[in-house]
């Protein structure tokens, strides 16, 4: 449950980083699934290619990483680790 | 051209379940439509080929917050098409679970998601840094609830103990009168709950809701009696088809319930239930509710927030009454039958926040062929785009941001599903 609104949040951060970043072209997305977060890896690839169809983002590859520490802090979230992008900035 | 990595480490919120679009032509609300985006999750589709005894647990998974109502509609559907019957102790074993999911669910959205509206705060962390006592207050009765949940149904979300015909085990006698201070206590804290939602500003406002809930003949209702509303009707519970029907709205996800026939819409939930059954309050509620000067039809949608907390008390009052009272049946269940012909069968039941029905057929051998569950925010999802529409015709002046907070707080009022995502609207406005 969820699944559609947590990562239509992270597009809309990943949008608003790569907006601030003068990105042309964001290539690269890594995102982080927590131990018992309610999201796996397959399921949440169907939801990620949805999400982020006509975006910035449509096109980049994803890496997911899945912890398997249940006792991490986040162990139930998912998150946006970062993006490797093209743009005309130098590296911040 | 520069490719680089930006480090984010941005933790996926649940914001934006639903939007609103609202359209305004010469200072005149024309049209309002509250889109609900969460996808269809298809448990009517998945149900079929289960076996009926799966019911409980697989739809329990539909909500962490009120399993227990899944749960319950669930085995009085199939309890009543396969013609059993249950009663006694494993009834007020249901009842006392059924207290425990209000007494966790009430104070979740008292404190957590409806008094932060009212004293102007973003969410309950930031209302906690003013009013802590007041947050604490919440989690300790809360807390209650979801012990009372574990002590009954072996876990706190989704538990595992109900089954069709009862409990695959009964507490004994000692386990619940151990649990006993913990609901006094419990009291004490829910009879300052209502002080406190009585004490908050409320707009002034009143709805002409038709309500629809169950009226039992004796007690104010979680499982058994009749389903009625204020503008008459009055059927037994199974034939929530005859008088109600979901449409899909083309702009929304979720369906919408409606009254047959005429397609207007209705109320469950709290203002509903108290509406139609405050004669059956237990004397602690009752007394408190006219201490708090609770009339005895609240239409002020805000104040289902006083009449929520009114139920708490009735919760923890019943809760009380039940295990006063008990002996452990044994038996913890009833056998059903063996499932010999197709047999349908359908049971509301009262979640905190309003009915929920469930119906099945099932066919020779015990598999179901066909499901229907119709959540309590369908039923109310309509009327919630009535009360919004009023809303925002009464707030034309007001700017964007700020007329998104009302129509967010007024959503809020009945409990929706999606509201506990903080910012859970997108408001988009056309106007002409």
């Amino acid at each position: 449950m969820h699944e559609e609104a947590m990562l239509a949040d992270l597009v809309r951060k990943a949008e608003a980083v790569a907006r601030r970043e003068g990105a042309k072209r964001v290539t690269r997305v890594r995102l982080w699934v927590g131990a018992r977060s309610h999201l796996a890896g397959p399921e949440l690839k169907d939801h990620w290619a949805y999400a982020v169809s006509g975006t910035v983002l449509a096109g980049a590859q994803v890496e997911i990483e899945t912890s398997s520490d249940p006792n991490d802090p986040n162990a139930e979230t998912v998150m946006l680790r970062s993006l490797d992008v093209d743009s005309a900035k130098g590296r911040s | 051209m520069t490719e680089r990595t930006i480090g984010i480490d941005y933790i996926a919120r649940v914001e934006g379940e639903g939007a609103l679009k609202v359209r305004i032509q010469n200072n005149h609300v024309e049209d309002v439509q509250l889109k609900i985006f969460e996808p269809p999750r298809f448990f009517e589709a998945f149900l079929r080929g289960r076996s009926y005894l799966e019911a409980p647990d697989i739809t329990a998974r539909i909500c962490g917050i009120c399993p227990v109502a899944y749960q319950m509609s669930s085995v009085h559907a199939m309890e009543r098409a396969l013609g059993m019957k249950v009663g006694g102790q494993i009834r007020e074993l249901r009842r006392l679970l059924y207290c425990g999911e209000w007494i966790e669910s009430h104070p979740l959205h008292i404190f957590l998601l409806h008094a932060p509206d009212f004293l102007g705060y973003p969410d309950a962390i930031h209302m906690a840094k003013d009013y802590p006592d007041a947050v604490k207050l919440g989690l300790a009765l809360k807390k209650v609830g979801n012990s009372l949940m574990t002590l009954l149904g072996g876990r706190e979300i989704h538990p595992i103990n109900v089954r069709v015909g009862g409990f695959y085990r009964a507490p004994t006698v000692n386990e619940l009168k151990a649990f006993r201070p913990q609901l006094v206590e419990a009291m004490k804290l829910a009879e300052t709950t209502v002080h406190f939602t009585a004490d908050l500003d409320f707009p002034n406002i009143e709805e002409d809701y038709e309500f629809v809930s169950l009226r039992h003949e004796r007690e104010y209702p979680l499982c058994d009696g009749d389903l009625v509303s204020s503008k008459g009707i009055k059927v037994p519970q199974d034939r929530w088809d005859d008088v109600f029907e979901e449409v899909q709205a083309p702009y929304a996800n979720a369906l919408q319930s409606v009254r047959k026939g005429g397609g207007t819409s209705y109320l469950v939930g709290p203002l509903a239930r108290y509406a139609l059954n405050r004669d059956h309050l237990s004397p602690r509620a009752d007394q408190l509710a006219r201490e708090v000067g609770l009339e005895n039809v609240v239409r002020n949608p805000y104040r289902s927030v006083v009449v929520r907390a009114v139920e708490t008390v009735y919760a923890i009052e019943e809760a009380l009454r039940i295990i006063d009272q008990y002996e452990r049946p044994d038996p913890s269940w009833v056998e059903p039958p063996p499932v010999t012909k197709s047999v349908t069968g359908g049971a509301v039941s009262e979640a905190p926040r309003g009915i929920l029905y469930h119906r099945y057929r099932i066919g020779p051998g015990g598999l179901i062929e066909d499901a229907k569950i119709v959540a309590p925010t369908s039923q109310n999802q309509k009327r919630i785009e009535d009360d919004v529409r009023h809303l925002v015709e009464r707030s034309l002046a007001l700017d964007d941001p700020a007329l998104t907070n009302a129509c967010e707080r007024a959503i809020r009022n009945h409990d929706p599903c999606i509201s506990c995502a903080t910012h859970f609207l997108k408001l988009d406005i056309e106007r002409r």
